[in-house]
């Protein structure tokens, strides 16, 4: 890839890896306090056996899950890249699976730069685009950086071709 | 054409006519099934069908006093509202396509409904007329591709003779129609051999049969005929020969009226095709909307030698409320003749024969991608172990089974699969047993995409996938192809901004 043409090179804040980490560590929480809870009824009430089984296989892949989810934000940051000119948004992420992708400015219909509680925390923004057929987001880029992307692919995305 | 007008007053009866449909079922229950119920629950529904069906009778005959329609150079203007009043402008440009749809209704009235159908989603996508004379249907379709037709001659004054040669079009109206292709008596019965309508007869005889033996008991008298009947073979020759005679003549007739008056046809800037004997429906699309192309082929149809060929537009497909899209040129096409009715409608495209095979490693990343669907089948197999036809070990006969059929699949894709950049264009075919070609011009492609997993990373393969505008969003791509390609195809995309023009 990209041998007759620029890879994207920017890329996301250093802090995403801490906000992924920390969601993470929030909703697997979430998760494992659910599954101890129906072990707590499982024995409780003593429900049926297969079920036991199912929360157990369930618990397993949940742990891989869980020790993959700390590893997966590293490569994550690692592997995202990020790029706008005049013509073309380019996006790069996916770390078993590389996904690439090209948007043609003039197919952008919006843009916005979106900020949960956890983002606002280490002040940053993800900036996500719709286009006529799908929509993208970039996570966790600064605050700044992100408006001024925002208001860069608003401009670029102004001028629009010849509707067919 | 200033003055802003009605609606075809018909559109009372027919949206009356509606109402009674949509309320058969309703009058049914509460006063046919519940005739004599007594129960509070059947009285406060009975009172509220005589309101809702009191309330939508005005509202019937309120949308059609307030809503008005108009249209200028340049494009519709819709009016409705009792109270707040507002007015929506759709302008000629962005209609994507067509569609006009005769229902028995119409055909009564001499009447029908045209839908001009825009890119937008949501429910006011289209400008919809449900009822309306033939007359002011063609008059405002004559209006509409005319004005747009002079858009495009004031933007590219540089093609002096197209102007003429448009300028005298409309003039002439519809004449200028070139008609490309009518199913002869002979496409039709291959047509209805192909889209096995023959078979349709067994299962409605069956059901008939069970529904007048549930009734009748006719089982248990007619066993001593049944037992004559089934003892003398001539009698049995002459029932299968009057049941294969009735089903034949039955799928022909039943082909005849879905696709017996086809037609499709095309002038200098547009493509139309109608179709169907009793509900007519006609589809007509400006030439530089066709946003992609596909040409698919089962494998009833490979065998003959048949293929049906599909146009891809951003506006909706089907109209009012039967579904079935008419944005296909005849579905029978014998293949050569589908090629060349595409470069006689559509000069603009380029189809080539001329494509590349995916390499042989790529045959091994999809021999070795786990297949979920065997891994689940699998495991609930094993689980189970159902005895089938008293058999124990059916459980792994069964997987093996499906593992072959998965295996086979897969090659046949990897065989059928074909792809080639072709100057402007992107043209891939693939599928196992129905293939599909898919052809598309670069500047309607809106978005690309290559991915690559770890096997692909490997071997150094990857997938590219294509977004049109469709309705909804049409995705399109080939899995497995030579990195360099995905490279090539990255670069090919990049160039649509030597064609695209900026407005």
């Amino acid at each position: 890839m990209y041998s007759q043409m620029n890879a994207p090179r920017q890329r996301l804040s250093r802090d995403a890896v801490k906000v992924w980490i920390i969601s993470e560590l929030v909703t697997n929480l979430i998760g494992f306090i659910i599954l101890g809870a129906l072990f707590y009824l499982d024995y409780r009430f003593s429900w049926k056996e297969w079920i036991g089984w199912i929360l157990i296989a369930i618990t397993a892949i949940s742990l891989i899950g869980a020790v993959w989810s700390f590893i997966n934000p590293f490569l994550l940051y690692k592997n995202w890249r990020f790029d706008v000119d005049e013509e073309f948004l380019q996006l790069k992420s996916g770390v078993l699976k590389e996904v690439h992708q090209l948007v043609p400015m003039t197919k952008i219909q919006s843009v916005a730069t979106t900020q949960g509680p956890l983002l606002r925390k280490y002040s940053l923004c993800s900036v996500s685009i719709e286009t006529m057929g799908s929509s993208h987001t970039i996570p966790a880029l600064p605050k700044d950086a992100a408006i001024e992307l925002r208001n860069q692919i608003a401009q670029y995305a102004k001028i629009k071709e010849v509707e067919q | 054409m200033t003055k802003a007008k009605r609606y075809n007053p018909l559109l009372i009866l027919f949206d009356l006519w509606l109402l009674i449909k949509n309320s058969i079922f309703f009058v049914i229950f509460l006063f046919v099934i519940k005739a004599g119920s007594e129960s509070t629950f059947i009285t406060y529904g009975r009172i509220i069908f005589f309101l809702a069906f009191g309330l939508t009778i005005i509202s019937i005959i309120l949308k059609w006093l307030t809503h008005k329609y108009e249209l200028d150079d340049r494009s519709f203007h819709l009016y409705k509202g009792i109270f707040s009043k507002s007015e929506r402008t759709i302008p000629f440009s962005k209609i994507q396509n067509i569609n006009r749809h005769t229902s028995l209704f119409h055909r009564i009235f001499k009447v029908t409904s045209i839908n001009f159908e825009t890119g937008m989603a949501g429910e006011d996508a289209a400008v919809k007329f449900e009822v309306i004379s033939q007359k002011e249907a063609d008059r405002m379709e004559a209006h509409m591709t005319s004005a747009v037709r002079d858009d495009l001659a004031t933007i590219l004054p540089s093609d002096e003779e197209d102007i003429s040669y448009s300028a005298m079009e409309v003039k002439e109206g519809k004449s200028n129609r070139i008609i490309h292709f009518k199913p002869t008596k002979n496409d039709i019965l291959k047509a209805s051999f192909t889209s096995l309508s023959f078979l349709v007869l067994i299962p409605l005889l069956s059901s008939l049969y069970f529904k007048i033996n549930e009734i009748f008991h006719v089982e248990d008298k007619a066993e001593g005929i049944f037992e004559k009947l089934i003892g003398s073979w001539w009698m049995v020759t002459i029932v299968f020969i009057v049941l294969i005679i009735a089903s034949a003549t039955f799928g022909i007739v039943r082909t005849f009226l879905k696709y017996g008056k086809y037609e499709i046809s095309s002038d200098h800037d547009r493509i139309y095709i109608i179709k169907g004997v009793i509900d007519e429906a006609a589809f007509s699309i400006a030439k530089e909307k066709v946003q992609a192309i596909e040409i698919e082929q089962s494998f009833l149809k490979r065998v003959l030698g048949l293929a049906e060929v599909k146009l891809t537009s951003a506006g909706s497909l089907s109209s009012g409320e039967d579904t079935h899209e008419i944005n296909s040129l005849y579905p029978f096409l014998p293949i050569k003749r589908a090629y060349e009715l595409v470069s006689e409608i559509l000069p603009y495209y380029e189809v080539t024969h001329k494509m590349d095979r995916l390499p042989q490693k790529s045959l091994l990343v999809r021999m070795f991608m786990p297949s979920w669907l065997w891994i689940i089948a699998t495991i609930i197999l094993f689980y189970f172990k159902p005895a089938v036809l008293k058999l124990e070990q059916a459980w792994w006969i069964l997987s093996v089974g499906l593992f072959i059929i998965i295996v086979v699949l897969r090659l046949l894709d990897f065989f059928n699969t074909r792809y080639i950049l072709n100057d402007h264009f992107i043209q891939f075919k693939k599928g196992s047993l129905t293939t599909s070609l898919f052809v598309s011009k670069r500047d309607k492609i809106i978005e690309v995409e290559v991915t690559r997993n770890i096997f692909q990373k490997l071997l150094g393969l990857a997938s590219i996938g294509t977004i049109n505008r469709a309705k909804p969003v049409h995705h399109a791509g080939v899995d497995d192809v030579p990195l360099e390609l995905a490279d090539s195809f990255y670069k090919w995309y990049m160039g649509r901004r030597n064609e695209i023009e900026l407005g």
